[in-house]
């Protein structure tokens, strides 16, 4: 495609970038970093900067940063006067599970994907979902917006050790695509020539530009089936004497903060093979599995943050799968608990289970599962 | 609600483990957060009769933050380094209130917890003075997920060495940044404190093993101590899921040993004693350096140091893991220690 759209603004652009902390700090960190360099070589000045409020991040849990760049030092400071952008010309979501909507780590609550995206703005996704199915998991759009999406799976990394697999020059091609005025495709193909001398880093921001799908996104479209999950703040007047806050009751979930929002793979389990073992319930951190009636263990999706500890620990081999995220339909497939469904009927749960893991929900061999089960839980007392 | 105070009776095996959940979820903490699992297990093991004190770090600050808490037993905040005095003034406290019969006299578990940086870097002093305190029933946990996670990973007296953290990042110039050993803080506490009647080092990864050494203590009574190694995503850098088998690994390496101090004798515990028995090979430290971002710069002879290092914990310290100086060979008579015997018959693997 060699259509190109002008970014609607005049004295500077606001790009945010959502991403998962930690795993793609260094990630957001490099597209941000890259777009103020990159408008540098056209004379504008930017910052690029991350939320204050997102500080200390945590492995999963969605993360912002911002480049700003404008026009002069005058109209760059006056667009930083702020704590955070509320409005912002480019969002970009560089995991494609964060259309499912953003729930921060302050206390934001759940904000769709393009809460902050203005009026025929964009939203860049790294995916290699088609933009159909991306729309069909976002939150029902109140404004026009154009969704672009960039070829490529979610680039996850950990704290020290950056893989680049190029997503960071392919985003960049992609915001030069839908943002030509503030990002010149030749500024960024110089830019990433300088810092890395690899042809290849060019080439991939030349398929970011070339590659990336756009496809408007109108007024009505997407989901009503995401959760809305906002809360009243207490301001200072309301709080009590001593920052007392009221405890759990026994038997009762925190409904103030659910971790599925941080979730990029859910597990699902095959009760049929289940040997009730306890362990993923044991080892679960978040506390999300509770016992049924039948001696199984269900995940509550609300509370489950998809470590993936469970799958891992889970001594029979393919019991307990994780599962892309996006694979789960918002209406259908949202976090309710499955086990009645399994209980009621078995031939259809198991159906719905090979459907979404990819794995026959037959039972393997005992003998499989022993020798399985016996590295698993070699180390527990 | 009105519990009575229950003995804490060991628990046997996974099946024995209570149900009842004190520490529920919805807290910020990171995907696979051992640490996260520590505080559910120490919770689930001390049961509903508890006061829960946590100084400032990963489980003060994900666990409690704006105006929410996944905590059903009572907790308080409180600062970083003082988990020792908070847990010796709860405890006092609760001991004058029942001697005036304000409050019933029962059997309430005082339990303090404080991250590395909290316990063994800011607050050894205030936890060391608690430890000496023998009229007053309380436990300190430390959940050590070897750096200050909270702010970022900033290295703390339980970083291990040549780990990278914010404070320690490899260069071209200078590979290992890090170079101080790991403080041995369960064995300091035990050596140092001959009158608290219960000191543990633990691991999450081993959960009866673990509940087992909080209901030990508490049970014991006395002002006492435990230390949790927590594998930590954040700042380990490896994927989530693995946090249970990094768990294993630390203790099968010989890196974590397990133990606890009743009463002045050392008992060892999990692989830790089939280690020391001889009964399992203890496995080279590669196994656990190689699965972590934070010791991805080591060189060979980076992994041949750390390796003898461990070794050294093994075959040469007065008691494996635990009591890190020896005595001349000329004077293992006069204390009556035999070096044949089989805590040092240990072979590595």
């Amino acid at each position: 495609m060699s259509q190109t759209v002008t970014a609607p603004t005049t004295t500077d652009i606001t790009i945010e970038v959502v991403y998962r902390g930690i795993f793609q700090k260094t990630l957001a960190q490099r597209i941000c970093r890259s777009v103020v360099l990159a408008a540098r070589r056209r004379g504008s000045p930017g910052t690029a900067f991350a939320r204050y409020g997102d500080s200390p991040e945590r492995n999963g849990v969605p993360a912002k940063q911002f480049a700003v760049v404008a026009a002069d030092d005058t109209q760059l400071e006056a667009s930083m006067a702020r704590y955070e952008p509320s409005v912002t010309d480019v969002t970009v979501a560089v995991d494609d599970t964060l259309v499912k909507g953003v729930e921060s780590w302050a206390w934001y609550g759940r904000q769709p994907i393009w809460k902050t995206t203005k009026p025929d703005g964009f939203v860049i996704v790294t995916s290699d979902k088609t933009p159909d199915e991306i729309v069909a998991q976002t939150d029902t759009a109140v404004r026009p917006y154009t969704l672009a999406v960039v070829p490529g799976a979610a680039s996850f990394a950990g704290l020290w050790v950056y893989k680049d697999d190029h997503t960071d020059w392919r985003v960049l091609g992609a915001l030069a695509k839908v943002a030509p005025d503030w990002i010149r495709l030749e500024d960024v193909r110089a830019l990433v020539q300088e810092q890395t001398k690899d042809p290849n880093a060019v080439a991939s921001v030349q398929y970011g530009f070339d590659a990336t799908v756009l496809r408007p996104v109108a007024v009505g479209e997407g989901t009503s089936g995401h959760e809305v999950l906002q809360f009243e703040k207490p301001g200072w007047t309301t709080m009590r004497p001593g920052i007392v806050v009221d405890a759990r009751k026994p038997g009762e979930r925190n409904p103030f903060y659910k971790k599925y929002g941080a979730r990029t793979m859910r597990p699902v389990v095959n009760f049929d093979t289940c040997i009730k073992c306890t362990m993923c319930w044991l080892d679960c951190p978040d506390e999300c599995f509770e016992v049924t009636p039948t001696g199984h263990y269900e995940v509550v999706y609300e509370a489950c943050i998809g470590c993936g500890i469970c799958a891992q620990v889970c001594p029979v081999k393919d019991c307990i799968v994780m599962v892309d995220e996006l694979k789960f339909d918002p209406d259908l497939d949202a976090n309710k608990t499955v086990w009645p469904q399994w209980q009621a009927d078995r031939g259809t749960y198991n159906k719905w289970f090979e459907a979404k893991s990819g794995v026959s929900a037959a039972p393997k061999s005992a003998k499989a599962a022993a020798s399985s089960g016996a590295a698993a839980t070699g180390g527990e007392d | 609600m009105a519990v009575e105070t229950a003995p804490l009776p060991q628990i046997k095996g996974v099946k024995e483990v209570p149900y009842e959940e004190l520490f529920v979820s919805g807290h910020r903490t990171c995907q696979g957060c051992e640490s996260a699992l520590v505080m559910r297990h120490m919770v689930k093991a001390s049961g509903p009769r508890t006061i829960i004190l946590g100084s400032t770090g990963c489980m003060y600050v994900a666990n409690t933050t704006y105006y929410t808490t996944p905590w059903v037993v009572p907790w308080m905040h409180t600062q970083l380094g003082a988990a020792g005095s908070a847990a010796l003034g709860t405890a006092a406290g609760l001991k004058v209130l029942m001697r005036k019969g304000k409050i019933k006299d029962e059997k309430i578990n005082v339990i303090a917890f404080c991250g590395d940086g909290g316990g063994a870097d800011m607050g050894i002093g205030a936890i060391s003075a608690t430890l000496t305190h023998k009229e007053y029933n309380c436990l300190v946990l430390l959940y050590d997920n070897e750096s200050y996670a909270n702010t970022d990973i900033q290295v703390s007296s339980q970083s291990p060495w040549g780990a990278v953290t914010t404070f320690s990042p490899t260069g071209s110039k200078h590979r290992i940044m890090h170079t101080r050993w790991k403080k041995n803080m369960p064995g300091m506490m035990a050596a140092g404190h001959p009158e608290s009647r219960y000191i543990a080092a633990g691991c999450a990864a081993y959960a009866v093993d673990l509940m087992n050494k909080i209901r030990r203590a508490l049970e014991l009574g006395g002002p006492t101590f435990v230390h949790t190694l927590d594998p930590c995503p954040k700042g380990w850098d490896y994927h989530p899921q693995y946090s249970q088998e990094l768990g294993h690994l630390a203790v099968e390496c010989g890196i974590w040993p397990l133990y606890e101090v009743v009463d002045g004798v050392v008992n060892l515990t999990g692989p830790t004693r089939q280690i020391a028995e001889g009964r399992k090979k203890r496995k080279p430290v590669i196994e656990y350096l190689k699965r972590q971002g934070r010791f991805a710069h080591f060189a060979p002879e980076d992994v041949e140091h750390f390796q003898a290092e461990v070794d050294k914990q093994w075959t040469e310290w007065l008691i494996p893991g635990v009591i890190p100086f020896t005595i001349p060979q000329k004077d293992t008579r006069i204390l009556n220690i035999d070096k044949k015997k089989p805590l040092h018959a240990e072979a590595v693997a």
